[in-house]
């Protein structure tokens, strides 16, 4: 790991100003950072430690519920309100990562968690995200666990939040307070897709740090569910994931929110997938139909062919559970 | 590369222990003189390697004794020597006196270095460091006056890192904007320990390195196979991935905190009655894991269990065990 000075912010303030600093990074529970300066893939010079900032309420409101950004993976995760009227994000929080991980792992950090591709992680070979113009060696390369959408050909790398794809179902919209003052960002618009310049991840300006996360409640919320398939049966990165949310009434979808986990660049959603559905019997013939309209886009390299059907597979079992909660 | 001279060196006579007895005097060569508490001489063999480049001695001096190291010798058990103490002016550690003092005399038995402080590394490691560095530094340096002080500052450099000195720090934020060492305040396993450390150290590196408990482990050493995992204020976290300047004033629980004594922790008595190992290096994880599983209120079946431990890998594929005996400590911990 390269040397480092190190900030405690007091103030969110304090915080914004260090983090103005070009070289600088945030640090929260340093899951991902650490890792990452770990194997020198990240080298901040001055790291600002965010952890002990007053943002860790759990707010229940009556729209919804605020997150502050350094509420732990699991303090959202096994808090009532949330499992009981999001159910679909206590699921994918508690299918991601170990305990040991979700303990210190914060909502504001796992919203800018960074890709697991292999080829991102080690030094040896050329990646156009962390080494602008290099090359992408995952094209050509071991792609099993890669994006099939949203991808360019720049960079193939997967979005690896199971979080971030259920506040995408949720629609979530996320605070942000920077020098320049405060917004929010819809958190369809916080993650890049990778285009030309795979480098450029988030839609943050520097200094800008995420204070919490407003996840609204709704009737598709309320019956929501997470279906993860991965390589073992616990503790294992997503080859497909599915955050489905749908309002079922008589039999009839009134509403649906699909977003997809493994198989995109970011989080990925299809509104026309989640418009076909709306007036369509609960059944497996409408949930098939979506399933397709959301892998239309996919595009394959050799070792990830197969996600296409299981992605469909995983979302006609996503809507099934969820449909049955309703 | 100067250093002072203290001032002329009391005598250094001793008796070696039985069954050797007799008397020694050590004069004509550059002796390194440790003050400490204990000294287990762990790592004699080490020091004898690196004395052997510096044409010097070491005399590790404790309250029950001491032990003396020189190049070619076999190292020779001392006899308790408190007139040493009283000579060299040493608080001695018992009756609140610095955890280590270490002095360098030079072959015309003057002083040329003094220091006090409280180990964070066990003594022999700290001494062995410096020895090291020492050797690295006076490679090439024939004259004798010159390797003296290179010892001296080798000593000066690695005892520095390896102690806390009596200084405290004021101010709030430790070192803001400094990347030199900062001094880091954790309560573990019940006791307050400080550590002066660079901030990129994790906390499981400070908790090995620095501060000798080597029961948690370095595995993979990125998350993934939960070997490092301690609890910090009660919940279980991997320390491969925690800078440990973060845990200021937090409290730190390792596989050595968790005994009464001989009485084991039931975590680690169900381990072993259940067999929930093979080679064992990841039981201290699997141990500090399981109980905090436990504390969370997790582990109500055999798969919340499996799916509670995930985040402990064994290689050596001693689950079934490991639930058994995970199982067989609910309500007791």
């Amino acid at each position: 790991m390269e040397r480092i000075t190190y900030q405690r912010a007091d103030s969110v303030e304090s915080a914004m100003k260090g983090g103005a600093r070009p070289d600088a990074a945030f640090l929260a529970g340093g899951t991902s950072l650490v890792d990452l300066m770990k194997i020198e893939v990240l080298k901040p010079l001055h790291v600002v430690d965010v952890s002990r900032l007053d943002l860790r309420k759990i707010d229940v409101q009556q729209n919804g519920v605020r997150i502050d950004a350094m509420a732990t993976n699991t303090e959202v995760a096994e808090h009532a309100g949330v499992k009981k009227r999001l159910p679909v994000l206590a699921e994918a929080i508690l299918a991601g990562a170990s305990p040991q991980l979700r303990n210190v792992a914060t909502v504001g950090g796992n919203l800018l968690q960074r890709t697991r591709c292999a080829y991102y992680r080690d030094l040896a070979t050329p990646c156009n995200k962390r080494e602008p113009g290099s090359g992408c060696s995952a094209i050509g390369g071991w792609t099993r666990m890669h994006a099939i959408l949203g991808t360019s050909d720049a960079c193939i790398a997967a979005h690896p939040s199971d979080m971030c794809v259920a506040l995408a179902a949720l629609e979530a919209m996320v605070h942000v307070r920077g020098p320049n003052g405060e917004r929010d960002i819809p958190i369809a618009d916080l993650h890049l897709l990778p285009e030309t310049h795979p480098e450029r991840e988030f839609s943050l300006a520097p200094g800008e740090l995420i204070t919490s996360v407003f996840v609204p409640f709704s009737a598709q919320g309320a019956r929501s569910r997470y279906v993860k398939v991965r390589d073992r049966a616990s503790y294992a990165f997503a080859l497909v994931s599915c955050a489905a949310a749908v309002d079922v009434q008589g039999g009839e979808i009134r509403a649906a929110r699909l977003a997809l986990g493994g198989v995109g660049t970011k989080p990925w959603r299809v509104p026309e997938a989640e418009q076909a559905l709306v007036g369509k019997p609960a059944q497996r013939a409408s949930f098939q139909r979506a399933a397709d309209l959301l892998l239309a886009g996919a595009r394959t390299q050799k070792d990830n062919a197969f996600k296409v059907e299981l992605g469909k597979r995983t979302v006609v079992r996503a809507l099934s559970l969820a449909s049955e909660a309703s | 590369m100067e250093t002072t001279c203290i001032g002329p060196a009391p005598d250094l006579s001793f008796q070696l222990a039985p069954p050797l007895e007799g008397a020694s005097e050590l004069g004509g060569t550059t002796t390194v003189l440790a003050f400490c508490a204990a000294f287990s001489g762990s790592v004699t063999e080490e020091l004898r390697a690196e004395l052997r480049g510096l044409g010097a001695k070491l005399v590790a001096i404790h309250p029950r004794g001491g032990l003396l190291i020189a190049p070619d010798d076999e190292p020779r058990p001392l006899a308790p020597a408190p007139h040493l103490w009283e000579a060299y002016e040493v608080r001695r550690p018992e009756r609140g006196g610095p955890g280590i003092t270490v002095l360098l005399v030079d072959p015309q038995r003057r002083i040329r270095f003094r220091r006090e402080g409280d180990a964070l590394l066990p003594v022999e490691q700290a001494l062995l460091k410096a020895l090291r560095s020492a050797v690295a530094s006076t490679r090439g340096i024939g004259r004798r006056e010159l390797i003296v002080n290179a010892i001296a500052l080798a000593l000066a450099a690695a005892l520095l890192e390896a102690c806390a000195t009596e200084q405290r720090k004021g101010g709030d934020s430790p070192a803001a904007g400094g990347s030199g060492l900062v001094e880091v305040p954790l309560i573990v396993n019940g006791q307050k320990r400080t550590l002066r450390i660079e901030p990129r150290v994790t906390l499981l590196d400070a908790l090995r390195e620095n501060l000798g408990l080597t029961g948690t482990k370095k595995g993979c050493d990125m998350g993934q196979c939960g070997a490092c995992t301690v609890l910090v204020d009660g919940k279980r976290v991997d320390s491969c991935l925690a800078l440990a300047v973060q845990h200021e004033g937090r409290s730190i629980t390792t596989i050595e905190g968790l005994a009464d004594g001989d009485e084991l922790h039931p975590m680690q008595q169900a381990f072993l009655d259940h067999d929930a190992f093979q080679c064992g290096y990841c039981t201290p994880g699997q141990i500090l894991s399981a109980i905090g599983l436990l504390k969370e209120g997790g582990g109500r079946n055999d798969d919340e269990i499996r799916e509670g431990m995930s985040g402990n890998i064994c290689r050596c594929g001693a689950y079934p065990n490991i639930v058994d005996a995970v199982r067989s400590a609910k309500g007791r911990v």
